[in-house]
């Protein structure tokens, strides 16, 4: 009913794949809106925001115009100050790397930070580490941003509260008085320290021997809370261990709510295992979803199912009775037990209202792909009440499919600590409620901002004498202790990471620490000291040392058979400082293991949910996360993969609930949880179950910068806890409308292409039958001559089919290149400057559509558009196929931006860069020319790396080879679906990517020629969602 | 007709007024910003014509970074002192005036401000390892370097400059607006 009520507001010039719900209405404002590129002039904004008269500012040009002609006889003088005592290492002009490792949430990374002149400016990953294997993502690149960031607390702080814990009037303080103060309260003791739940062996030896030392206890707390896969490991084979999912040896690929490429656990080392298997040529995986909010993982299915919630448990069981009882597939159909489960989920299955016989064929697919398939639940967006049992129900499916032991390695994969699980808040929250803890040590997490109401924790903190957050600013937690102890940034700091397990990674300090911070550590092991209760290892008092004698005593003397292990433990620490990763787990990986016996008692125990008419399902963004990296304008300005809205927070809203309830893009909601209320913008979001509210967390924060502070709303407030289980999902909602309107806003509607044949999909079938399916040639003829390339001829390759849409290439760009963020104001006017952007199409219906990233960049054309209409020749043609900006020639006529088919110019509005201040303008890149005002910009191929990579060639003495040059978008993309190269060179993996038959060119009938190709999204489906229409298959 | 003859007058002194500005704005403008001669006072009297001439230290003994970055650098304290720790530490007066000036703010661990003399118009970047490598002397453009008491701008450094002999055949160099400007 409701589909065919929206369908019958189609008109008639709709296209069939469309960027937004105005487009695909054809909204007269929209039309308007897409024939210019800026939405309002520059002055008239300032006039009113400054009151400078137009008049008066043409008046201080004319005169600065005349001083600059009279005064400009020399330039001011320069000093150059040399080293007294140059570092060896040191060459100005050259980078250092330095191998590290990082842990971001619940993702660990093996890095490489460059670093010029001793500031590290840019991260990379890196390619030996097994984890990420060179990827990055998006909020791992920003964390170089965090180095910088001029909110970090630079010395010690006290803060003065109140009983109610406040008051935050912040005053500065010394080390001496903090530790004097501190030690007194650790010596009379009744305390905790609360920590991450990621823990490294050495680190979780640190705090062990500090709380075992001073009598304190423990607590792991994360942000979001992942333990569940533990638990329900435990419950259904009796060991509590995270999987590691083999998802590149998996043909067939159930997610249920674990958006494992864009957020559940580890996204980059899911996508590049993912992706491996993406070639239509080889033994194409497919991917088949069930969710409730469009996520990047559900963008990515083959196949696509909406469910609410509370009915992810439904989906599974659907798949288990389908399986077990009505086709008797396994000896289970005899089991009562199992049989009375599933029976009981018959009324809950009807209601799914899934698409007559989607069920039956999922099962038959899975079953046909026994032992190559893998089931995945898990993640914030499935996290009701019931997800312990969802766990059960998933890992029971699995162990029927015997994927358990083949795509399912638990023999030496307990991946990570992820001890930080609700049960510990409780503990917690009532070991303060009885009076045996008095003082409350946090570290690095920050429990203020993310524990609800529900949680109990924030009554329960007045009754503490001394509250201690060894953090790195003001935040929530920090308005709530007495003293904070600013902690290095990890790029200042030693320590390690084991990501898998046996992989380990250390972390080496890349720059000298900034401010007057102490590596948290070492403020333990003072306090240790000086109450006299110190154990022995803590005596030296340096962290690094403790760090060393760890890897000597664990690790290093444990693996001595391993790869480099076996030298002296000098030269093994020396060795590994250079690699960066000791990876013990390599020889034990191929092993295969049997599959466990699964604990049927557990299952039979699983009930129906209550399904409610509205559910609240709380989610995090593929960029944000949990929000730590909220401050980072890199990534509140990068827009989100899915909704393509930047800097704001909302609720998401499916499109058919939204017209019921008459409720219009940026209108404001009032949510209600329980007690809890919330005010918020909402989203329509194409795809959205109806009947669910998604809304993210990681925004309404306090305290975390000028970047993060006021956009959006603390969602984690909304969630619930009971007992040992908090429900991020599924939550029983009411919701009302008001008057109010917020803008939303998006890049993506003025990047409009009008129809043409631009991101191009074909299935599977149709590819295998017709290698071109769907590409549209034209028969093109060119009245230049084309240019002689003798040397290289640079090109880029972007494979649809890999891409994921996570955007990490975007900010690998901003960060390599000095990219400037605009803020909200003028991305809506339509000058963000960022030089790649990743356009996501819709196509179909748009209640349940299907998606197409499509990333784009500058293309280097041959028959180059903008380079013919440039006045001052400030734009030309390389002989090596590269279209470069010469910006001090630039005059800012605007002309090349308006006759760029791709749209990829972007024009400097402002000093964005030069406005940049000290400590931020440490992480520009000196490689790339910071741009002024009045300049156009645009992607440069990495021209300086291009340079580099010749320079480092010619040095070495050989010839540039393929693989040498990395751009920087290509060297981060988790689905490795970027290849740049030279075309010239027929054996170079480029080459081999444009000799695939469904490579195409953006608008090749405008004869551009560009540099920058595509290939064909293929999809593992019977049928495209655009099939009954040709129109946008080429049709001009 | 006064007021014609008043208009005429006008005329000709805006004619002649803007010929005059734009040909001086001209004439001047090859020369603008550009620092042939610059020859600033430095914190050290230190002589190349001294150094590099009368004892035939080889420019890369000091500029260390020549032959592996962009940069030539001016060479850090620790390489004067390679030397000065045993030769001229005490000397003429003059001399030993500008040593200890070294010395002390060697042991002082205080870097020493030099003026730069070679100043490249903006957005412009070049490469120190590139020339060399391809066989120029640094007398090519940095002039008679072991004659100078006080080293001078010798060459303008102005985009025609460097293009002429890019655009020579033997270099082999390219003309790319990237090759320089990116």
């Amino acid at each position: 009913m409701e589909d065919t009520k929206l369908n019958s507001n189609k008109k008639p010039g709709a296209p069939n794949y469309w960027l937004s719900l105005e487009q695909w209405r054809q909204d007269p404002e929209f039309i308007e809106k897409t024939k210019n590129e800026f939405s309002q002039s520059p002055l008239s904004n300032v006039e009113t925001e400054s009151g400078w008269a137009r008049r008066e500012f043409l008046k201080l040009m004319g005169a600065s115009l005349a001083l600059t002609t009279f005064g400009c006889v020399r330039r001011p003088a320069q000093k150059i100050v040399p080293y007294v005592n140059r570092p060896e290492e040191v060459v100005p002009g050259i980078a250092n790397y330095y191998s590290s490792t990082m842990i971001e949430g619940h993702e660990t990374f093996g890095l490489v930070v460059k670093t010029r002149e001793g500031r590290p400016i840019k991260i990379e990953g890196n390619p030996d580490h097994p984890d990420n294997q060179g990827g990055l993502s998006a909020s791992a690149h920003a964390a170089l941003l965090s180095l910088y960031d001029p909110d970090r607390l630079v010395e010690p702080k006290r803060n003065i509260l109140n009983k109610n814990k406040t008051n935050a009037d912040m005053i500065s303080t010394t080390y001496e008085k903090i530790d004097e103060a501190v030690s007194k309260a650790v010596k009379k003791g009744s305390v905790a320290v609360v920590t991450q739940g990621q823990k490294t062996s050495a680190s979780k030896q640190f705090f062990r021997d500090f709380t075992r030392a001073t009598k304190s206890q423990l607590f792991f707390i994360d942000s979001v809370d992942e333990t569940t896969v533990k638990r329900g490991q435990r419950a259904s084979y009796g060991k509590s261990v995270f999987p590691r999912y083999q998802i590149q040896k998996a043909r067939l690929i159930v997610s249920v709510g674990a958006d494992f490429l864009g957020t559940y656990v580890t996204p980059v080392s899911f996508s590049k295992q993912f992706s491996k298997r993406r070639n239509p040529d080889g033994d194409m995986n497919k991917l088949i979803s069930f969710e409730s909010v469009l996520s990047l993982t559900g963008a990515n299915a083959d196949e696509r199912f909406q469910v609410k919630p509370t009915q992810k448990l439904t989906a599974v069981m659907a798949i288990l009775s389908d399986l077990i009882i009505k086709k008797g597939r396994t000896s289970y159909s005899a089991d009562r037990r199992v049989v009375r489960a599933l029976k009981s989920f018959d009324e809950a299955i009807k209601a799914l209202h899934l698409p007559e016989g989607a069920i039956s064929r999922i099962t038959d697919e899975l079953w046909s792909n026994r032992g190559k398939s893998l089931v995945l639940s898990g993640g914030m967006q499935s996290k009701t009440s019931k997800a312990l049992e969802l766990q059960v129900a998933t890992n029971f499916l699995n162990s029927v499919l015997g994927n358990d032991g083949k795509t399912i390695d638990y023999s030496q994969a307990s991946q990570r600590g992820f001890d930080g699980g609700a049960e510990n808040v409780n503990k917690l929250v009532s070991a303060i409620n009885s009076g045996k803890i008095k003082t409350l040590i946090v570290q690095g997490t920050n429990l203020a901002y993310f524990l609800p109401e529900t949680s109990g924790f924030k009554e329960a903190i007045k009754k503490l004498d001394l509250i201690v957050y060894l953090g790195d600013r003001n935040d929530e937690t920090g308005r709530i202790s007495d003293y904070i102890v600013p902690d290095h940034h990890q790029f200042e700091t030693w320590g390690d990471s084991e990501g898998l397990s046996g992989v380990y990674a250390i972390q080496q300090p890349t720059i000298r620490p900034l401010y007057k911070t102490r590596a948290f550590q070492e403020s333990l092991m003072k306090w240790a000291n000086l109450s006299g209760m110190g154990p022995n290892r803590f005596k030296e008092e340096s962290w690094y040392k403790y760090l060393q004698e760890h890897w000597k005593y664990n690790i290093w003397s444990k693996n001595r058979s391993v790869s480099f292990a076996s030298q002296s433990f000098d030269d093994f620490w020396y060795e590994l400082l250079q690699k960066g990763v000791f990876d013990t787990s390599r020889t034990k990986r191929s092993r295969s293991t049997g599959a466990r016996n699964f604990n049927i008692s557990q299952f039979s125990k699983i009930s129906p949910s209550e399904e409610h008419k509205w559910e609240l399902a709380l989610y995090q963004k593929s960029i944000l996360k949990d929000g730590a990296l909220a401050n980072m304008a890199w990534l509140q300005e990068l827009p989100d993969p899915v909704t393509k809205l930047v800097w704001d927070n909302y609720v998401c809203i499916s499109v058919q609930d939204a017209q019921a309830q008459h409720i219009k893009e940026g209108q404001v909601l009032n949510l209600k949880v329980g007690s809890t209320s919330v005010s918020i913008p909402a989203h329509i979001q194409p795809g959205q179950k109806s009947g669910v509210l998604a809304l993210a967390v990681g925004y309404g924060r306090k305290g975390a910068g000028k970047v993060a502070d006021g956009i959006g709303v603390n969602a984690y407030q909304l969630a619930q806890y009971n007992a040992n289980e908090v429900a991020y999902s599924g939550l029983p909602v009411e919701f009302s409308s008001t008057s109010d309107y917020v803008e939303l806003v998006t890049p993506q509607g003025h990047h409009s292409m009008e129809g043409r044949q631009i991101a191009i999909e074909a299935t599977h079938d149709q590819y295998k039958h017709n290698k071109e399916a769907n590409i549209h040639r034209h028969k093109i003829f060119s009245l230049w001559d084309k240019h002689e390339y003798k040397g290289h001829k640079w090109g880029m390759s972007i494979d649809l089919n890999t891409c994921n849409g996570c955007s990490a290439c975007v900010v690998a760009c901003q960060a390599e290149n000095n990219i400037p963020v605009v803020g909200k104001k003028y991305v809506m006017e339509g000058r963000i400057m960022q030089w790649i952007r990743v356009d996501r199409y819709y196509s179909g219906d748009p209640n349940d559509p299907s998606i197409l990233n499509m990333p784009i960049t500058c293309h280097h054309c041959d028959n180059a558009p903008c380079e013919t209409v440039c006045p001052v020749a400030a734009t030309t043609h390389s002989d090596e196929g590269l279209n470069t900006m010469t910006y001090n020639r630039c005059v800012g006529t605007r002309y090349c931006g308006n006759n760029c088919p791709y749209k990829v110019r972007r024009f400097n509005w402002f000093n964005y860069t030069k406005d940049i201040k000290k400590p931020l303008n440490m992480a520009l890149n000196p490689e790339v020319t910071v741009r002024v005002r009045g300049v156009m910009e645009k992607c440069s191929f990495c021209e300086p790396r291009i340079k580099s990579a010749k320079e480092k060639a010619k040095q070495d003495g050989r010839a540039l080879k393929d693989g040498d040059i990395l751009t920087a978008c290509q060297q981060s993309c988790p689905a490795d679906a970027i290849v740049f190269g030279d075309m010239n060179d027929p054996n170079s993996k480029l080459s081999q990517m444009f000799s695939e038959k469904r490579t195409y060119s953006l608008l090749e009938e405008l004869n551009a020629v560009p540099a920058l190709k595509y290939q064909t999204k293929i999809r593992n489906t019977d049928k495209l969602k655009t099939e009954n229409s040709k129109k946008d298959q080429g049709g001009h | 007709m006064p007021k014609k003859i008043f208009g005429l007058v006008v005329l000709v002194v805006v004619v002649v007024g803007v010929v005059g500005f734009v040909k001086g704005l001209t004439s001047n403008a090859t020369e603008l910003g550009y620092n042939q001669g610059y020859e600033p006072d430095q914190p050290i009297q230190f002589s190349h014509a001294l150094h590099a001439g009368k004892n035939k230290i080889a420019c890369q003994y000091c500029h260390t970074t020549t032959e592996v970055s962009r940069h030539a650098s001016v060479p850090s304290l620790n390489i004067c002192m390679n030397c000065h720790l045993s030769v001229k530490t005490d000397g003429e007066t003059i001399n030993k005036k500008e040593i200890e000036k070294m010395t002390s703010s060697f042991y002082a661990d205080k870097p020493i401000k030099w003026q730069k003399v070679h100043l490249l118009p903006d957005h412009v970047k070049f490469n120190h390892s590139a020339h060399i490598r391809a066989g120029k002397s640094c007398q090519t453009c940095h002039g008679p370097v072991e004659t100078m008491k006080k080293v001078y701008q010798y060459s303008s450094l102005s985009m025609g400059w460097c293009v002429n002999c890019h655009r020579k055949p033997e270099n082999k160099a390219s003309i790319n607006c990237g090759t320089c400007h990116y």
